[in-house]
């Protein structure tokens, strides 16, 4: 997997294209105060597949959700490229979203009244975006989506939901991807497929994605690791295998 | 169970809010005319029971039955009688009411009415008492009924002009007003209490026709009533002042009973609408907690007890919605006494009555329509399996399957049912009858629609939303959202066709009557004032006496025809183009084949027109050339198996007469048509016109035409002028009126459907939280979100709307194509457009509150949940 090539084009030494610094999100349920980040500093490569990883109620959601802007952090900041995006108002956030940032949730991803190839087009309809053809071509011929463009979701398995999701957020080459449990309801076959999809459009398109995930597999197809526990970042791992991914989660949830 | 289900209720109340206005709406509807009507009733009965207090017995004139079975005109009481009255011991004091016909002068000195006032005196004894003022006590003083005096601005104090018997102006001084709101005749005429003297002169007319009397000390009003029958014998109808209260207030009551049926219906079509949104409310919650239900199941709750549990539900909300509703519709009822009740011109006693029975049927049709309207969404609760339910994700759905061929097949029958009932209501002769069995089809084809509800929306969406997908992106995914259960859009949509559908129909039925009624008016020669001698009480009994209508008199002078003076005087205005008159009467005929039972024919002639030019006519056979001295034209339904070229003979002298041609009935042909010589020939006794049409000429202004006509009648103050322009303005007053009062009893059902409306969006913004997040995410901003939901709720009230209007349109057409003959359809363009206007106004209201829920809603918060 680490082949020398790559490690001199190594996307870790690439300029980083998401910069938290600081980052604290505090709830308050009832009187008493939940941490769910206690001041997260992190910086994400362009080109860069990163795994969120830690155990549940560690804060990678919430983490994630600051970052793209769907969420407001209480105190730090965040920026995306030049822009810093903590402190911008709603309707900006939403353009920003619209234009830059791209989306994969774990389940329900699309909506239910539209095509594949409607779902697809989607963002790009919204921001009123002029789609390249042969983009389109070749990301759906990726995904192997070619003959399922005229398929309702309904019509879909989980895995081919999944990646017609994926092509949705790709097809912008947004300047991020954030990736939220992309594989939690698949089987391992389909969300091997899903993985393999995104590792390949970082090397290949460039693309920067950011995914959270608590399974050590899917951690394990991404160029670094970060882990999180309690609302800190407290570990991280590059080139990152399955069985060392598994051995620092056990450490963290010790 | 049942703590379940009230937890339910109280975790889900905000659901349950438009569903409680809706019901809220409709019972407030039926409560506030229960309480309405009541109230009306019950004041109409107290001020007319009280009427006659003052008195102890009341005598009026009754007609008998001759030994033919003919009912004869009563006879007055006489002097004579009074006295026997008056001699009884029974009797302390009794006095007479004298009545007659009298014409008194308006303000613009044309006499008031078209049927003579009733001119009275009353004795020291009467039930009659005045509302201000006092009776008359010499001779120049009067007091009027409020029916003469609102009309004409009379006031007490004003000097007023009434004709004598001698036709002489006579002016008497207003002392008082008095009411007669609920004496059906005299509110109808017009009535003036004289001093004894005056009406005397005035009338000229003798007898009594009321007598009056208080009971001596000690006498029961059951004795003095018997005592006074046993006198006056025959010919009188004799009662105690409580039972003429009781029979006054039993006719007033049946006068708000209708008030309360017209209203009634109303009231149901509201409560027709809230039970569909009702049914739809329910509907859509059973399958967005299919999970719940199954999760109840599982824990095992038998089918049985999901099944009372949500009509539990269904009945807690109907009940506290009807008690709402309830409270409303006093409310509503106190408003409609308090500014309604003067509107209807009675200055009534306006407490408020809430009987239990307003009470109970508030209540009883609140709930049962909300329970029943429950019962199927809760029997397609008991169908969740337990385990189905929980192994698939209800909430994604809100996508139903392919609505089936059943359906389509069933709704294209139904339309064809009804397309073969409206054309038999159509064929035949035009009558009310007709008219129902068009309302039938009508209902049918409803059906047909809630059939099809489904594809139509599916179809109709399909059509129109191909242009907006093109718009924008909240545009297309609103056109997508709109058709993904076309159950639940259709049922939401048919909750407003219904009070489209029924405003609509009414509408085109408002334009067609204008239409007709401006055609016929129009004509090919415009008459622009019409002139009619005064009507008569007398002439209906009279019909058929022969001669004897012609000399039918008030006060001994002949006011049954307009002298000939008259037209020639107008025909000599420059202002004026043209003058014709129309006469008719009845003449004896021993031609059993044209007369009636009674030996008479209806004649009639036009003089100085001629029949085809200035007086359309349909000739259905014959040739109208023919017709001149000599022979005569006859209407079909008098003809029978006559044709042109038979002979017939009418009058004393027996004159032969050829038929020159049969022609089609109408107000200006029936019975025989006759050349002007040949009509005075046969009623030479009458020299006098029924009727003079006038047209005005083309270069005088409409004030200069007004003011020669009146002018010219100035000196005949018994005619009576019609303005055409004036009549069709009135008439089309009356129909404007008469259409925005039905537009507003049915807005209140079209504001429940827009409810309904709002409230599906609600629960299907609900159901799409997760997918607005993704969209959000996506970067759809909230204007766009909430465009998205401005647009399909709007799509969706057009859809209602739009076929409302098509059946409107169609159905009304119908109708009034089968209730009435020759009418010209007329389309009230402006209307229709400004009903789908107010439903795209309906839709963007309908869709504010769901669409800022869903732009609210936070992303993170629904993305984590599930």
């Amino acid at each position: 997997m680490s082949t020398p090539a790559a490690q001199t084009h190594s996307p870790i030494q690439a300029p980083p294209v998401v910069v938290a610094r600081a980052l604290t999100k505090t709830y308050d349920t009832g009187g008493a105060q939940v941490h769910a980040l206690a001041g997260v500093d992190v910086d994400f490569h362009r080109g860069a597949f990163t795994a969120i990883m830690g155990p549940s109620g560690s804060g990678k959601s919430t983490l994630m959700h600051c970052l793209a802007g769907l969420d407001v952090p209480t105190s730090g900041s965040v920026h995306l490229g030049r822009t810093q995006i903590t402190g911008m108002r709603d309707g900006d956030l939403t353009l920003l979203r619209r234009d830059r940032i791209g989306f994969i949730f774990q389940s329900f991803n699309l909506l239910p009244m539209l095509t594949a190839e409607q779902n697809i087009l989607l963002p790009s309809q919204i921001a009123k975006r002029k789609v390249d053809p042969a983009r389109f071509d070749h990301i759906v011929d990726v995904v192997g989506l070619r003959d399922r463009l005229s398929h309702l979701p309904a019509k879909l398995s989980g895995g081919q939901q999944q990646r017609v999701a994926v092509a949705r957020a790709l097809l912008n080459a947004p300047e991020v991807v954030y990736a939220d449990e992309p594989t939690g309801n698949l089987d391992s076959r389909s969300g091997a497929e899903i993985l393999a999809f995104l590792r390949d459009s970082a090397r290949d398109l460039n693309q920067t994605i950011v995914m959270v995930t608590h399974d050590p597999v899917a951690a394990s197809y991404a160029d670094r690791v970060v882990f999180l526990r309690d609302g800190r970042l407290v570990d991280e791992v590059s080139d990152p295998t399955a069985e060392l991914v598994s051995e620092r989660l056990l450490k963290l949830e010790a | 169970m049942l703590r379940t289900t009230l937890a339910g209720l109280r975790l889900h109340k905000a659901r349950y809010v438009t569903t409680t206005l809706a019901i809220l709406l409709g019972v407030m509807f039926i409560a506030g005319t229960m309480v309405f009507s009541d109230s009306l009733k019950a004041s109409y009965e107290k001020s007319v029971m009280g009427s006659a207090s003052s008195v102890d017995t009341i005598a009026t004139t009754e007609s008998l039955e001759d030994q033919d079975g003919n009912w004869e005109d009563p006879v007055p009481f006489t002097q004579e009688q009074l006295d026997q009255v008056r001699d009884l011991p029974e009797v302390a004091e009794a006095d007479g009411v004298r009545r007659g016909p009298g014409l008194l002068l308006d303000d613009e000195g044309r006499t008031f009415g078209m049927i003579p006032p009733e001119a009275m005196t009353v004795g020291e004894v009467t039930r009659f008492e005045v509302s201000e003022g006092e009776l008359p006590d010499s001779y120049d003083e009067m007091v009027l009924a409020t029916t003469i005096s609102d009309p004409t601005g009379f006031e007490v104090g004003d000097s007023v002009t009434v004709l004598d018997s001698e036709q002489q102006e006579q002016e008497f001084t207003v002392t008082g007003l008095i009411d007669v709101g609920l004496d059906s005749e005299l509110s109808y005429r017009g009535a003036f209490i004289l001093t004894p003297e005056a009406y005397a002169s005035v009338t000229g007319a003798e007898g009594y026709h009321e007598i009056d009397a208080l009971a001596a000390d000690g006498t029961s009003e059951e004795d003095v009533a018997t005592a006074v029958a046993g006198v006056l014998g025959e010919g009188a109808d004799v009662k105690t002042s409580t039972e003429f209260g009781n029979a006054k207030a039993a006719e007033a009551g049946a006068n708000a009973e209708m008030i309360r049926t017209g209203l009634m219906l109303f009231a149901l079509v509201a409560v027709f609408v809230a039970g569909i949104v009702i049914y739809n409310t329910f509907a859509i919650l059973v399958a967005q907690r299919q999970r719940e239900m199954a999760l109840l199941r599982c824990v095992g709750a038998k089918r049985g007890q999901v099944f009372r549990s949500m009509l539990t539900e269904s009945f807690v909300v109907g009940l506290v919605a009807s008690i709402l509703g309830l409270l409303a519709g006093i409310g509503l009822g106190m408003l409609g006494i308090r500014f309604g009740g003067p509107l209807m011109g009675e200055d009534l006693d306006l407490a408020v009555v809430v009987t239990p029975a307003a009470v109970i049927i508030g209540l009883v049709v609140g709930v049962s329509i909300t329970v029943f309207s429950a019962l199927v969404p809760a029997l397609r609760a008991t169908r969740v399996s337990p385990l189905a339910a929980l192994s698939t994700s209800a909430t994604a759905a809100g996508m139903e399957k392919g609505t089936g061929k059943l359906r389509a097949v069933m709704g294209i029958l139904l339309f064809l049912f009804s397309g073969g009932i409206v054309t038999l209501g159509l064929q035949g002769d035009s009558n009310s009858a007709a008219m129902w069995i068009v309302a039938v089809g009508a209902i049918v084809a409803f059906l047909g629609v809630v059939v099809l509800g489904p594809l139509l929306v599916r179809g109709i969406v399909g059509l129109i939303g191909a242009p907006l997908r093109h718009v924008g992106v909240p545009s297309k995914l609103a056109v997508d959202n709109s058709t993904r259960s076309p159950r639940r859009a259709a049922t939401a949509m048919i909750a407003l066709t219904v009070g489209a559908t029924l405003i609509t129909g009414y509408s085109v039925i408002n334009a067609t009557m204008q239409e007709t009624t401006s055609q016929q008016l129009d004509g090919k020669y415009p008459v622009d004032y019409q002139l009619s001698p005064m009507l008569n009480m007398e002439d209906e009994a009279a019909e058929g006496e022969g001669e004897e209508v012609a000399s039918e008199d008030v006060g001994g002078t002949d006011l049954s025809t307009i002298p000939e003076s008259v037209r020639s005087d107008l025909a000599a205005r420059p202002e004026i183009d043209q003058v014709f008159a129309s006469r008719s009467d009845y003449v004896d005929s021993a031609d059993d084949r044209i007369a009636d039972d009674d030996g008479t024919v209806p004649v009639s002639s036009y003089v100085d027109a001629t029949v085809g030019e200035e007086v359309e006519v349909d000739v259905l056979g014959g040739d109208l050339a023919d017709f001149g001295p000599g022979s005569v034209l006859i209407s079909e339904d008098r003809g029978g198996s006559l044709e042109a070229g038979d002979s017939i003979s009418l009058g004393d002298s027996e004159h032969e007469f050829e038929i020159a041609a049969v022609v089609a009935s109408s107000g200006m042909f029936f019975g025989l048509t006759l050349d002007p010589e040949d009509y005075e020939q046969v009623v030479p006794e009458v020299t006098g016109d029924s009727a003079v049409m006038v047209l005005g000429n083309d270069s005088a202004s409409s004030s200069e035409l007004r003011e020669a006509v009146y002018s010219t009648v100035d000196e005949y103050p018994t005619v009576s002028v019609t303005s055409m322009a004036e009549m069709r303005q009135q008439f089309d007053e009356i129909l404007t009126t008469a259409f925005y009062a039905i537009a507003a009893m049915l807005g209140l059902a079209i504001i429940i459907a827009v409810f309904g409306i709002s409230n599906t969006m609600a629960l299907s913004v609900l159901e799409r939280t997760r997918e607005s997040a993704i969209l959000r995410a996506m970067g759809l901003t909230k204007a766009q979100m909430r465009r998205m939901l401005g647009v399909e709720a709007v799509l969706l009230c057009l859809i209602g709307a739009g076929i409302g209007v098509l059946l409107g349109v169609v159905f009304g057409w119908a109708a009034i194509s089968a209730a009435l003959p020759d009418i010209v359809f007329g389309f009230p363009t402006g209307q229709v457009v400004t009903f789908l206007a107010i439903a795209v106004l309906a839709g963007v209201v309908s869709s504010l509150l769901p669409a800022r829920r869903a732009a609210r809603t936070s992303i993170t918060g629904a993305l984590a949940s599930q």
